[in-house]
């Protein structure tokens, strides 16, 4: 039955009105259908199982004026806010035969006063593209299937890259939520430059991987989604929307066009966003998308453990040399790289695991943390660094808050996409004193820390919302306002390196770390679970004030020191191998 | 216009496009005679809220109703029977009586059924069989005494006495609400002739109340009752609801002209039979009437909102009386009708009708001033006068299957281990612990609170103090406490001040004026004040809290501010001890090291040690992996989830307030002269604590709390 008839790519409304009849013609009632899903059998089959997504398009600014509307294309995008449901005619009577305005931002057909009609409604999202993307992730996933047919320069643009125009020259709407972050991007990028005294390629391969916050591409997107509350899309998750591109000329001049509600309060929310910078994405379907989605299995690489085990000393042998030689560093960095929470047993987050690298000052901060945050931004998707100063503490609004002038949800340096890397540098820190924003932001640094939670300021009352964020604080010495799970004082005998390797073996390293964090199911015999228990009671009988944050970290290294060998089990190697990483740990504590 | 999303075509009620105001209200209803003009279509599509308040001359609209909209029901009026009052003159004098029975267009009410039931409702209904008179006669009464505006209706009693009538409220609450108005005038009028207010119906206290993001197109035009926070209040706006207009001609004054459908029929020429001319009439702004009418955003309160969700809002639009009911930041739950209006996308005329707005055009709106943990609440109120309708309990906070959780809840609290499964629902990620978990599950539950004729009190809350080496979870257990009572405020001792807990005096910075800000334990008012590191605070912000353990106030003398705000909180504090791990060379007191006196406003204080002992060991070892490596799931198995949990605490706190048995008494009696016998044994250390008259309060509040634990009257 469908045949050619359907074109889905360049005219995805035919095969809805078309599909619509059907459904019509097949008896069903048109009041029925307002969240029946007519439509996603004939669009799947299209984009999966007949590879149609690769013809896709990629909504994003640049091709964004080259993209008819009303053609299929898809967005990626975190999930910023969500608003309120609208709802419009779904369904109505043009003479005897019912039409149906889903997909569609107004009615195609004019309607007349008297015609039978169906309100149905559906769901509003503001998307913008995932905070911190880093420069080889976008690089990565953007150009594929695209349109522009880019992608023979893929592989030279991650090797070296032109530096990208300024961000800053953008244009930047002033309601824009992205404002806060971006004016901290810079504010990033301006700090990096002034205090860099590196060299030329240095600086040039640091700009490649700072690019990464906020450039052109930025595009937030508004998406409808037409599936009703059935589907689960939480604040903050990593979804793909494929859907119908629409813009309406005739919703631009929607402004002129006062009415009473939101001339009373100015809460039209769509007001503040017209359709020119915001395009608009009739949703038809969606996937949450996974880390492991998003990073392409390199070729060549036939997964297996001796693999596994070869590329971890690998990685494990160049983020020693980044540290400085700092071999006990390195392995808790892999650790930290790869974990993830896994279970929330309130209020406790298992899995979480934020490393605190003491021993950092101006001075090395420069040699080291630099080539840090450079290792970082080559080898994980998202990251983003704050840098704690008073007067950051004190100006910025670390958590997302509701702005009820414009019914928006401003966002704050916090609000991340799951499994985002975050660096938080406190050598910045003097002494000063804090105003009640930087108060209030100590205290939600530390729940972040403490709970992977962060509180959603909306006015009359907070929103906790779960986080599944890394931390890694560089800190002079043991941050107090910071508590981070791990301190570990940082020791580096030379002088750090740049991380060094080949566009094969990075992508190795990422393809890595992306998998084995998504592994989820990781058991425990229960052999091995009496051997822990012992050791843990005989730890306690030698040592009192071990607590159980302790003894709960412990076991949260081992498996994910198991994970890194790409086990499934905890086997006793792997639990030794922690005791004694703790062991040197504390010998440096001391 | 919002009447095109159900299903039957209704061509008289489509949108005027032209309409500035997208509201349909115009003064559809009026006073005195003109109350029973509609019978038939004429009710429908029509919003009767908007009332104007008095008119004294009743007989002044000669003209019909201008609203009456076309309507394929056969016979345009139907005039309910009203027998032998002395109505005043109407227009449609001649039409009663006589009419056969019909139904308004589209819906299944026959007006003369629903006026009938109406009025038996009215007259029959009794809150209890004893009464002599009619509950709401007797309202009716007090608001005619009192000059009242509006007759409160609990849609809990229409339930009880007419499911039929509530039901049909509720589906098509525009038609039925306009005959409830119609018959409360003519009841008014057989009163009191005179009466020159219209009074209208209110309807509150709905079966069940919708979450907000719950209501969706199906809702629309039904009566709904939504629960949430006001977050913005609109300036008032004045609506014009009847015109004058004067001729700039010759200077005569036309009739107040009604607003059609936000519209406003300017008349073509002079009215005066000598002048006539045309175009001449220009609109008089203080002689029209208008009426206040104002928008107000809803938005969801915190416990609505899904797990990754922001909250969702709705508008709101008040009329008359209702204005200003709210301010932001109150909970209110609404009453009001589901509407949806077209939104004009572009200019051209065919993109209309494509998007719609929605509102709930508002009935009733109550404050519910209540956490999940309190009890009553004196803040809970009625808007309007009228609170004798209201005074019946009202069983609201879950809404439908309320009953079946009570039913559920009672269960659940007839098991026998319900006070072990309680202990192991609380904070299960936190080891052990299972005696200062039942102490903190005492202090949820709390004691019943007593209040003696004399003015003198006695506190239901239960105090505790944890102390404890580090490392033992304390935080954990406080961090999750806050978490569990929503009016619960977790502070730190270090860094917080007296004032920061108490209240302080400050300068509002635009106007000057000084300003009493409350501090951690008056905004915990009704709730558990979480105070952390209760040994780092210092000595003055220790002190204040004396006030507050015993007598539950906060006074505050300062530029000139004398108050006594309530703050009847209960505190959780926890400590270290004095030498940041327990000696056991040094007696209990030593070691806790706070005056004895604020140590004997506790209730229950606990040692939280860490022993040196494998077996305890084994089972922290063995909870560390489980918490790692098992499903949390079968971990829990038959322990209660936290709605469930925090269902069952509000419930016992809402609904049992157990007595003491005599020999209960009896127990408690020797129980104390046992204590104090102890604390005075000869040689004893006076470093020890005697029982005073305090812990057999302590006593009395725990038993309670254990009592209401078990939904148990009796102690």
């Amino acid at each position: 039955m469908v045949g050619p008839a359907f074109d889905c790519l360049a005219n995805p409304l035919g095969s809805v009105r078309v599909l619509f009849e059907k459904a019509i013609e097949s008896g069903r009632n048109p009041a029925s259908l307002s969240r029946a899903d007519f439509t996603g059998e004939v669009f799947r089959r299209f984009l999966f199982e007949e590879g149609g997504l690769s013809h896709v398009p990629i909504l994003d600014s640049v091709n964004l004026l080259g993209i008819p509307p009303n053609s299929l294309v898809r967005f990626v995008g975190m999930v910023q806010d969500m608003f309120d449901d609208e709802y419009y005619v779904g369904a109505f009577k043009d003479g005897s035969t019912w039409r149906t305005n889903k997909y569609t931002d107004v009615s195609s057909l004019p309607m007349g006063p008297s015609s039978e009609m169906h309100l149905w409604d559906r769901r509003l999202l503001y998307c913008v593209p995932v905070p911190g993307q880093n420069s080889w992730f976008k690089a990565a996933f953007t150009p594929i299937n695209s349109l522009r047919g880019h992608s023979s320069v893929v592989s030279h643009q991650r090797e070296k890259r032109p530096r990208e125009p300024d961000s800053m020259d953008l244009e930047v709407d002033g309601s824009d939520p992205d404002l806060a972050l971006s004016s901290h991007a810079k504010k990033t990028r301006e700090e990096g430059s002034s205090c860099s005294q590196s060299s030329e390629a240095l600086e040039s391969n640091l700009a490649d991987c700072m690019s990464s916050n906020f450039d052109s591409s930025s595009l937030p997107c508004l998406v409808k989604i037409y599936d009703g509350p059935d589907v689960d899309i939480k604040l903050n998750d990593i979804f793909e929307f494929i859907g119908v591109f629409t813009f309406d000329p005739e919703l631009v001049n929607h402004n002129s066009n006062h009415d009473e509600l939101s001339d009373a309060l100015c809460e039209d929310v769509l007001a503040h966003l017209p359709p020119s910078k915001v395009p608009r994405l009739q949703c038809i379907i969606s996937r949450r998308l996974a880390l492991l989605d998003l990073i392409s299995t390199p070729l060549g690489l036939q997964p297996g453990q001796e693999l596994v085990k070869g590329i971890r000393e690998a990685l494990l042998q160049s983020l020693t040399s980044v540290l400085g030689n700092d071999g006990l560093a390195a392995k808790y960095l892999l650790l930290h790289f790869l974990s993830q929470i896994h279970t929330r047993i309130e209020p406790v987050a298992v899995g979480k695991l934020s490393l605190n690298l003491t021993g950092f000052n101006k001075k090395n901060m420069g040699l080291f943390g630099k080539s840090l945050d450079n290792a970082i931004q080559c080898l994980l998707p998202f990251s983003d660094s704050i840098p704690l100063s008073i007067e950051y503490l004190n100006t910025t609004s670390l958590a997302p808050k509701k702005n009820y002038q414009t019914n928006r949800l401003v966002t704050g340096a916090l609000q991340l996409a799951q499994g985002t890397h975050l660096t938080i540098d406190e050598t910045e820190l003097k002494a000063g004193t804090l105003n009640a924003t930087g108060v209030d932001n100590i205290r939600i640094l530390k729940q972040f820390l403490d709970f992977q939670r962060v509180e959603y300021e909306f006015e009359y009352y907070k929103v906790a919302m779960d986080t599944d964020v890394q931390v890694l604080v560089l800190s002079e010495a043991k941050s107090n306002i910071l508590p981070a799970d791990l301190v570990l004082p940082f020791r580096p005998v030379e002088v750090g390196s740049y991380l060094n390797a080949s566009s094969s073996e990075l992508e190795a390293w990422r393809w890595y770390l992306s998998t084995l964090r998504s592994h989820r199911y990781h058991t425990i015999d229960p052999a091995m679970q009496k051997v822990v228990q012992d050791d843990m009671v005989a730890a306690r009988q030698a040592d009192r004030s071990l607590g159980t944050e302790e003894l709960s970290r412990w076991l949260a290294m081992a498996r994910l020191m198991s994970i890194s060998y790409g086990e499934n089990s905890l086997k006793p190697e792997h639990w030794q191998m922690v005791k004694e990483m703790e062991k040197l740990r504390k010998e440096r504590l001391v | 216009m919002a009447r095109d999303s159900t299903p039957p075509s209704t061509p008289g009620s489509s949108p005027a496009p032209s309409s500035s105001s997208p509201f349909r209200t115009p003064s559809s209803s009026r006073p005195g005679s003109n109350q029973r003009r509609r019978g038939g279509g004429g009710g429908r599509g029509q919003r009767r809220r908007t009332t104007p308040t008095s008119n004294s001359s009743p007989g002044y609209y000669a003209t019909p109703p201008p609203n009456v909209a076309p309507s394929p029901a056969p016979s345009p009026a139907l005039t309910p029977s009203y027998d032998g009052d002395e109505a005043p003159p109407s227009s449609e004098g001649g039409d009663m009586d006589s009419n056969p029975p019909m139904l308004v267009w589209g819906t299944n009410i026959s007006v003369q059924d629903v006026s009938d039931a109406i009025l038996r409702f009215l007259k029959n209904f009794r809150s209890s069989p004893s009464d002599f008179e009619g509950k709401y006669i007797r309202i009716i009464d007090q608001t005619l005494e009192l000059e009242g505006h509006s007759l409160n209706i609990d849609g809990q009693d229409m339930f009880d006495y007419d499911q039929d009538l509530y039901v049909k409220m509720v589906r098509y609450p525009l038609e039925v609400l306009a005959i409830f108005d119609m018959v409360v005038m003519e009841l008014v009028n057989k009163k009191k002739p005179l009466y020159d207010k219209h009074i209208q119906t209110r309807v509150f206290n709905l079966r069940s109340s919708v979450n907000m993001r719950d209501l969706n197109p199906s809702d629309i035009e039904k009566m709904v009752s939504v629960k949430g926070m006001i977050i913005r209040c609109s300036s008032i706006i004045p609506e014009i609801k009847e015109a004058c207009f004067r001729c700039l001609i010759c200077g005569h004054f036309s009739d107040l002209i009604p607003i059609d459908r936000g519209r406003i029929n300017e008349p073509p020429r002079c009215a005066r039979e000598e002048c006539l001319a045309m175009n001449s009439m220009t609109l008089v702004h203080n002689r029209c009437r208008f009426a206040d009418k104002q928008i107000v955003r809803l938005q969801e309160t915190p416990d609505a909102i899904p797990e990754g969700g922001t909250p969702h809002t709705v508008s709101l639009l008040m009329h008359d009386k209702l204005v200003d009911a709210g301010k932001p930041g109150d909970r209110v739950e609404v009453t009001g009708i589901y509407r949806a209006m077209s939104v004009r996308v572009g200019s051209t005329q065919r993109t209309v009708k494509s998007l719609f707005k929605t509102y709930i055009d508002c009935l009733h709106l109550k404050k519910t001033d209540k956490s999940r943990m309190q009890a009553e609440d004196p803040m809970e109120q009625d808007v309007n006068g009228v609170d004798a309708a209201s005074s019946r309990g009202f069983v609201d906070d879950i809404p439908l299957d309320y009953e079946d959780k009570v039913e559920q809840l009672k269960e659940l609290s007839k098991q026998p281990d319900i006070y072990d499964r309680l202990s192991r629902s609380l904070a299960p990620s936190i080891w052990e612990l299972e005696d200062v978990k039942k102490g903190l599950l005492c202090q949820l539950f709390g004691g019943h609170a007593l209040k003696l004729p004399s003015g003198a009190n006695f506190r239901g809350d239960i105090n505790i103090l944890l102390v404890g080496d580090p490392g033992t979870s304390k935080s954990q257990l406080l961090q999750y406490i806050h978490k569990l009572s929503p009016r619960g405020i977790y502070t730190s001792g270090r860094g917080s001040s007296a004032v920061g807990l108490t209240a302080y005096v400050s300068k509002d910075p635009e106007t000057g004026e000084t300003v009493l800000e409350s501090g951690a334990l008056v905004l915990s008012d009704k709730g558990i004040c979480c105070i952390d590191e209760f040994d780092k605070m210092s000595d003055s912000a220790r002190s204040m809290l004396h006030e507050v353990m015993e007598q539950q106030t906060v006074s505050i003398a300062k530029a000139g501010i004398i108050a006594s705000l309530n703050a009847r909180t209960s505190v959780l504090a926890c400590a270290n001890p004095s030498g940041s791990r327990y000696n056991p060379r040094l007696s209990v007191i030593e070691n806790i090291h706070l005056p004895p006196t604020l140590l004997s406003r506790f209730d229950l204080i606990y040692l939280i040690l860490d022993k040196a002992d494998e077996r305890t060991d084994k089972r922290l070892a063995r909870h560390i992996v489980a918490l790692h490596y098992e499903n949390p799931e079968t971990q829990l198995q038959d322990a209660l989830d936290l709605p469930t949990l925090t269902a069952y605490v509000s419930y016992a706190r809402r609904h049992i307030h157990p007595q003491i048995t005599d020999e209960a008494a009896d127990d408690l009696i020797t129980g104390y002269v046992e204590m104090r016998r102890r604390g005075n044994f000869p040689g004893s250390s006076k470093k020890v604590i005697t029982a005073t008259p305090r812990q057999i309060e302590s006593v009395i509040r725990l038993s309670e709390a254990l009592a209401r634990m078990r939904f148990s009257e009796w102690k």
